[in-house]
């Protein structure tokens, strides 16, 4: 059955999840299992003067009880870039939500009702919600001392710049050319500034984990899309070697790049070591919405324009809101600089992106890593150039674009497919050129489009593989990528029935235990199907190898005279099914092969970010909307979304991920925004936050997969998922430009907004 | 707390139950945690997003908002009831051919609202799929293979019918 790859074989999740017998962290209940609840500070910003848990700890089912004065561990400080963050608040709380206590109970009121009795006194401290206000002279500091890790390893171009006695906690710097001069020798020089919201990953699983601590170690199952770096964290923290901790990952309710099971982990634990049972801490919606979010971005972009309409300068200057605790964004903050410029020739190019601290919800990665705020902003102003240049912009866009094989930046992989092509396929699907239906009375209809792109697959990640072959045939596959939606499992399965040419079901995936699965860095950047799927060929490819040299040496001949034909070893006239071949090596009952796989780029500082991307992701889309002037309100009725898959390995997963990662752009050009009053989230929750739902989806939707083959992972694979949500926004925002003349610079689109500007244009 | 107990009986997935619940239980802890019915997910807990939905006499309710004791007399069909004899239900099948779920967290919610859909309106157009839909909410897919995959079911369940 070689031909797997390509082919929509059904899911490997498909019978669990649609028959609720696929178990989620949540589901499980493992003996003796107790329940986990925090204390949140009111504050925004205060200084923790006191903390007695010790009346918490006398009711009745009340296990254990964590606060600083009983926090005994090795260091309290967690993070994935600089270790800002305590396990539970040691000198002061940074934002309304953050942790100051923990219980443990046997149930879950009991443990809500003992919070109640731990007793914390505060001394308020002055708060800041906004960028602005954290950069201002004398802006109280959030972190008096950041404990940084080693400054990052750029390469050509890029520079890490360091801010002491600062609220800004990460400054990338990327310089080419001599920006000064580029905008010197332009005709025409534009500058626009944006803005873009702070989102929600609301994945419908909340944060959830379950720890046990005992003498043999420490055992946590976790929702999560890194269980190697949640062994890692939790290693550190306690004080144990990696080896004594076990991370095993059930099915996962939504990633999204949300950082999902560390903080409950880390909480979990430390209560199960006090309480010596498995804890379970499983937050409420609202506690998730106060765990971590999307940095809001203001950007400034300015370009510098010959009069034909030739790009030659571009000074782009992003500030993100970080938060209290940074997680990933201060390497959110270096791809998003990095991509400042799009997927444009520009020979000049100065950017600076600042992460900074606030004393608002945590921060980090979120579908996209930056590239929904650059794109926003990138696109929006390719759009208003054109206009002021009276140019049209799909000619405009035609002229900068890459071309295939063109660096992006010098050292780089260089561009790896044909973004002029996916210019017109998403220009001709929307109709660009052609007049506008009439829309109603009343409604204006317009239509615009955007051309993003992102750096995918991460920087230098590594993932190893293993592909076993057992006595009977069957094989089995223990890859670290998580199963978090995205169909992960089944195109693993597809690759390793591809290369022993065997129907899928004889393939089984293994699920992941850290104790026995191979190390993967983490299930995050549109990774998985190229990096992962490299390790799993490469294991797959071993595996076989492995196989035919034992075949041949029981066979007495040589290794040039077997091969592998269809599902079978081959030498001479002889032809040997899987499972015959296995037993011709080992016997009838013993043996079995283990293939060994591994990917990782190679560190180059010829390249801006220290190492070649694995592949150029991309997002194009184009939308058509119809704006209601009396009542500013924004519907699209049209949208098309266009990437590059490389090679599709699952028709029907990657459509799903495109489509997904479309809505989710939707959500942020017109709904979704974390809203702060006095320092405090005012919509931690489903009726004030708004989602996208099945009312929004466009009566036309279509999504556009090419399959180029540029990419480096097996087949030309590339990554996609996060696509889909770069140029969303930005083509939304400029179909509305030219339904109605109005331009957005801040999503979502506030409905009143719109409609006072349309007033004030008539 | 009160902790005064209530005694009820009903039909789940069409096996008779019989027991006492606290009068304060929500219907989803006591399906999750008493009856190990886990195939009911819990998000928003506020009604809005419709994962913890369930058919209570054949109509789709939010368990995570009414009590235990709401069960008394009733009939509840739970995901975990779908699937008859002769294999999954259409819907079930339709989901896994249309790529109708990704990550699976709202999936028998969603399942069990197409369900009640279907059962009101056996062939719906997509404008009515998506207006009776609307009460549950998706974070993956984008929705739009959902609606396939309801279509198709209802499809499917027609030719079966005929």
């Amino acid at each position: 059955m070689a031909g797997a790859v390509g082919e929509n074989l059904e899911r490997v999740d498909g019978y669990g999840k649609v028959t609720g017998k696929a178990a989620y962290t949540g589901d499980l209940n493992i003996p003796g299992m107790i329940h986990g609840k925090v204390l949140r500070s009111p504050h925004a910003h205060a200084r923790v003067s006191k903390i007695d848990g010790s009346k918490a700890e006398q009711i009745p089912g009340v296990m254990a009880v964590l606060t600083r004065e009983n926090c005994q561990v090795a260091t309290p400080y967690i993070g994935a870039m600089i270790k800002d963050q305590c396990l539970v608040a040691f000198d002061k709380v940074r934002y309304a939500g953050d942790i100051v206590a923990a219980v443990a109970a046997t149930d879950e009121n009991i443990a809500e009702n003992a919070l109640d009795a731990i007793e914390v006194e505060y001394e308020e401290l002055p708060a800041i919600t906004t960028v602005e206000e954290a950069l201002a002279d004398n802006a109280p500091l959030i972190h008096e001392t950041v404990r940084r890790a080693r400054p990052p390893q750029y390469g050509r171009g890029a520079s890490y710049i360091l801010h002491e006695k600062s609220n800004i906690c990460h400054h990338f710097r990327y310089e080419r050319g001599d920006v000064g001069a580029g905008f010197k020798a332009a005709d025409f020089v534009f500058e626009d500034t944006f803005y873009f919201p702070s989102a929600h990953h609301y994945p419908m699983e909340s944060n959830v984990s379950v720890a046990d601590f005992n003498k043999d170690g420490v055992t946590i199952w976790a929702s999560t899309q890194g269980p190697f770096g949640l062994r890692q964290e939790v290693a550190r923290v306690f004080g144990l070697p990696l080896s004594d901790i076990r991370v095993i990952v059930p099915y996962v309710g939504g990633g999204y790049g949300g950082a999902k099971g560390l903080v409950p982990s880390i909480i979990g634990v430390a209560l199960s070591r006090l309480a010596r049972r498995p804890v379970r801490v499983n937050f409420s919606a609202e506690e998730n919405f106060k765990t971590i979010c999307q940095p809001r971005a203001k950007i400034t972009m300015k370009s510098g324009i010959k009069k034909d309409g030739t790009f030659i300068a571009r000074r782009c200057q992003l500030f993100l809101n970080a938060g209290a605790y940074v997680n990933s964004t201060p390497s959110v903050a270096e791809k998003a600089g990095y991509r400042g410029h799009g997927p444009y020739r520009l020979p000049h190019v100065l950017t600076d992106s600042y992460a900074v601290y606030t004393n608002t919800v945590p921060t980090g990665s979120f579908r996209g890593f930056g590239g929904p705020q650059v794109a926003f902003s990138y696109e929006s102003h390719v759009d208003m150039i054109a206009q002021r240049m009276k140019l049209d912009p799909v000619d405009l866009r035609r002229k900068n674009l890459l071309t295939k094989g063109e660096d992006f930046a010098a050292g780089d992989t260089p561009t790896d497919c044909d973004l002029k092509g996916a210019l017109a396929k998403v220009a001709e699907a929307i109709g660009w050129g052609a007049e506008d239906t009439p829309a109603k009375p009343g409604v204006k209809r317009g239509k615009g489009l955007a051309c993003a792109l992102k750096d995918g697959g991460g920087t230098k990640k590594a993932s190893h593989a293993n592909v076993k072959i057992l006595n009977d045939g069957s094989l089995v596959v223990f890859s670290g990528s998580v199963e978090i939606g995205q169909g992960v499992q089944t195109v693993m399965r597809q690759i390793v029935a591809e290369e022993f040419a065997v129907p899928g079901d004889q393939v089984r995936v293994d699920e992941i235990d850290t104790r026995y699965t191979p190390f993967d860095t983490a299930t995050n950047a549109s990774s998985a199907t190229a990096l992962m799927g490299s390790a799993v060929f490469n294991a797959a490819v071993d595996a076989r190898e492995q196989l035919l040299q034992s075949a041949a040496s029981r066979l007495g001949a040589p290794r040039s005279e077997v091969k592998f034909e269809n599902g079978s070893v081959l030498c001479r006239e002889q032809r040997l099914g899987l499972s015959d071949a296995m037993r011709l090596c080992f016997g009838d009952s013993g043996g079995e092969i283990i293939g060994r796989g591994f990917f990782q780029l190679p560190t180059d500082l010829n390249v801006p970010l220290g190492s070649p991307t694995p592949f150029w992701e991309i997002g194009f889309g184009a939308a058509e909307v119809e704006v209601d002037e009396s009542t500013g309100a924004v519907k699209v009725t049209k949208y098309v979304s266009l990437t590059d898959a490389g090679k599709v390995i699952n028709p029907i997963q990657c459509r799903g991920q495109d489509e997904g990662a479309a809505i989710f752009g939707l959500g942020q050009a017109l709904f979704e925004d974390m809203v702060y009053e006095n320092g405090r989230l005012m919509n931690p929750n489903l009726v004030d936050y708004r989602l996208p739902r099945f009312r929004d989806l466009p009566p036309e939707f279509k999504t556009i997969i090419l399959e180029e083959g540029g990419g480096r992972g097996p087949y030309g694979v590339k990554g996609m998922g996060e696509g889909g949500i770069l140029a969303v926004a930005p083509a939304i925002c400029n179909a509305v430009c030219n339904a109605t003349g109005v331009r957005i610079m801040e999503v979502p689109i506030k409905t009143e907004k719109l409609l006072q500007a349309l007033q004030e244009r008539s | 707390m009160s902790e005064e107990l209530v005694p009820i009986r009903f039909y789940v997935n069409g096996e008779q139950h019989e027991t006492q619940v606290k009068a304060h239980d929500l219907m989803i802890d006591f399906l999750r945690e008493r009856l190990g019915l886990t195939g009911t997910k819990r998000s928003c807990d506020m009604e809005v997003c419709g994962t913890c939905t369930v058919l209570l006499d054949g109509k789709a309710v939010s368990s995570c908002s009414l009590f235990a004791f709401e069960l008394d007399g009733k009939n509840l069909t739970t995901i975990e009831g779908l699937e008859g004899p002769d294999g999954l239900h259409p819907l079930q099948k339709a989901f896994i051919r249309c790529g109708g779920f990704q990550c699976g967290f709202c999936t028998p919610g969603m399942i069990l609202l197409a369900k009640s859909l279907l059962m009101e309106n056996p062939d719906p157009t997509r404008e009515q799929v998506c207006e009776y839909m609307d009460a549950n909410i998706c974070r993956c897919t984008g929705y739009q293979m959902i609606v396939e995959s309801i279509l198709h079911a209802a499809k499917e369940m027609q030719a079966a019918n005929r």
